[in-house]
């Protein structure tokens, strides 16, 4: 009986032993988990903010190289209208007044007359120089606005026909992605203006669902999206799309020979 | 810190000694649980300030620390008035063990919100607590079973000790760690 007795005792004190040691082990691996689990989450954590902080230093440094590019681009546009039309205008007044003979009194005032037109025309070249030379700092005035004043300069050229529809109501700004849409729009108008040969423009700028969408389309000679591009034209557009998905947007081209080319950039906003 | 280890070390060696008396001599030496409800005074007074300590960098730790110890010196006093000092004040032991894993979470959590750029594996706070939850977690079950284990169990010492010793070497290699790195800190 006594023996009975012990046998049951140690039976019940093994288990009893296993079910501590179990319970215990169990409870044990808990923190363990914890512990393992926080150190990796941190770890994560710590990567997540090391990448949004070089995703900032990105996002800065190409806000730094479109004010660049714009400035640029209007010294551009600057040089060439001094060289090509005010240039021309002064060159040929000078010629004008160079072919006043003092003996030939009848031809005096119609020459004098139309130098005086010539430097009048200059003149009025030299305002729309100063207003683009403006135009550089539209931008802190809205998007919509440097947009129309680009316009107005294509249209200036005489060679292309702009229809542009804007939004009466547009979100309030960020003057940031503003800058690099403002130079994405520059650097379309560029590639139509240097290899399209259209006659024909149409810039829709539209907002919906914290979505501002921006497309440019033109009647010229478009292209063949699936073909390798020549280094100039396959630079812009990957430029293009670089600075659409920095904005966490997207740029989505579409061309065919012949029938045009059609770029939406699609950009969250603000 | 130093002196919190002297006093365990001090209450250890006690402990084994009159565990040894009392073996030789049950019938006129008392068990050696009083020595651990002293001990126990100070854990809980030495890890509630430690606590204190890492939660001042983040939060006012003030309140919480003393609420906590308020309600275990309400708990320690109500055992030692219910059964003395010879009988182990189980219920402040769990209750404190909780209370410790709990402020172990909460400092995690205070951890995970800091913005600061922290490399938890060379953080001496993370490791000091990772070293109490392992151990209170751990011994949680023991704790809470010991009363039923004396009762049912003939013997319940040798594998209460294993489980003991195993949760000790946790918990001091975590802080020995800790140690290691708040006195010679890493660049990394």
């Amino acid at each position: 009986m006594l023996v009975l007795f012990i046998y049951t005792q140690k039976m019940a004190d093994n288990e009893i032993r296993n079910l501590i040691i179990i319970s215990t082990f169990i409870f044990a691996l808990a923190p363990t988990f914890v512990v393992i689990y926080i150190m990796l989450y941190n770890q994560r954590r710590k990567q997540h903010a090391r990448e949004k902080a070089q995703m900032r230093e990105t996002f800065e440094a190409e806000i730094v190289k479109a004010e660049q590019e714009i400035k640029e681009q209007t010294m551009q546009t600057i040089g060439a209208d001094l060289h090509d039309n005010i240039g021309q205008l002064l060159s040929l007044t000078s010629l004008t007044l160079k072919s006043i003979e003092p003996e030939d009194s009848d031809k005096i005032t119609p020459k004098v007359n139309s130098a005086i037109e010539l430097i009048s025309n200059s003149i009025q070249e030299m305002r729309l120089l100063g207003r683009l030379l403006q135009g550089e700092q539209l931008i802190s005035q809205g998007l919509e606005a440097a947009i129309r004043h680009e316009i107005k300069w294509l249209e200036k050229s005489g060679k292309y026909k702009v229809i542009y529809l804007c939004e009466d109501e547009l979100p309030a700004s960020n003057p940031d992605k503003d800058l690099i849409i403002f130079r994405i729009l520059q650097e379309i108008l560029n590639n139509i203006i240097k290899h399209a040969m259209a006659t024909q423009l149409a810039i829709t700028l539209e907002h919906s669902d914290g979505i501002k969408c921006l497309c440019i389309s033109d009647n010229g000679i478009g292209f063949d999206p699936d073909k390798p591009r020549s280094d100039q034209i396959g630079m812009g557009l990957s430029n293009i799309q670089k600075r659409a998905s920095l904005l966490g947007g997207e740029a989505i081209i579409e061309s065919k020979i012949n029938k045009g080319t059609s770029i939406t950039i699609t950009i969250p906003y603000p | 810190m130093i002196l919190f280890m002297l006093i365990t070390c001090l209450a250890e060696t006690l402990g084994i000694y009159i565990k040894g008396q009392y073996l030789a001599d049950p019938e006129n030496v008392r068990p050696n649980v009083w020595v651990y409800n002293i001990l126990l005074i100070f854990q809980a007074g030495f890890i509630s300030a430690m606590f204190a300590s890492l939660f001042k960098v983040h939060v006012k730790s003030g309140p919480v620390i003393l609420i906590g110890l308020a309600l275990l010196s309400i708990l320690y006093i109500t055992e030692q008035i219910e059964h003395g000092f010879f009988k182990k004040h189980a219920i402040t032991t769990i209750v404190m063990s909780v209370l410790f894993i709990i402020y172990s979470y909460y400092y995690f959590y205070l951890l995970l919100k800091d913005e600061r750029d922290i490399n938890l594996a060379y953080y001496p706070g993370f490791w000091w607590v990772a070293g109490v939850l392992f151990f209170y977690f751990g011994s949680i079950i023991t704790n809470l079973y010991y009363e039923k284990i004396r009762d049912f169990v003939a013997s319940p010492t040798p594998y209460l000790r294993y489980i003991y010793n195993v949760l000790n070497v946790l918990l001091y290699a975590c802080w020995s760690y800790s140690f290691i790195l708040r006195k010679w800190p890493t660049t990394r």
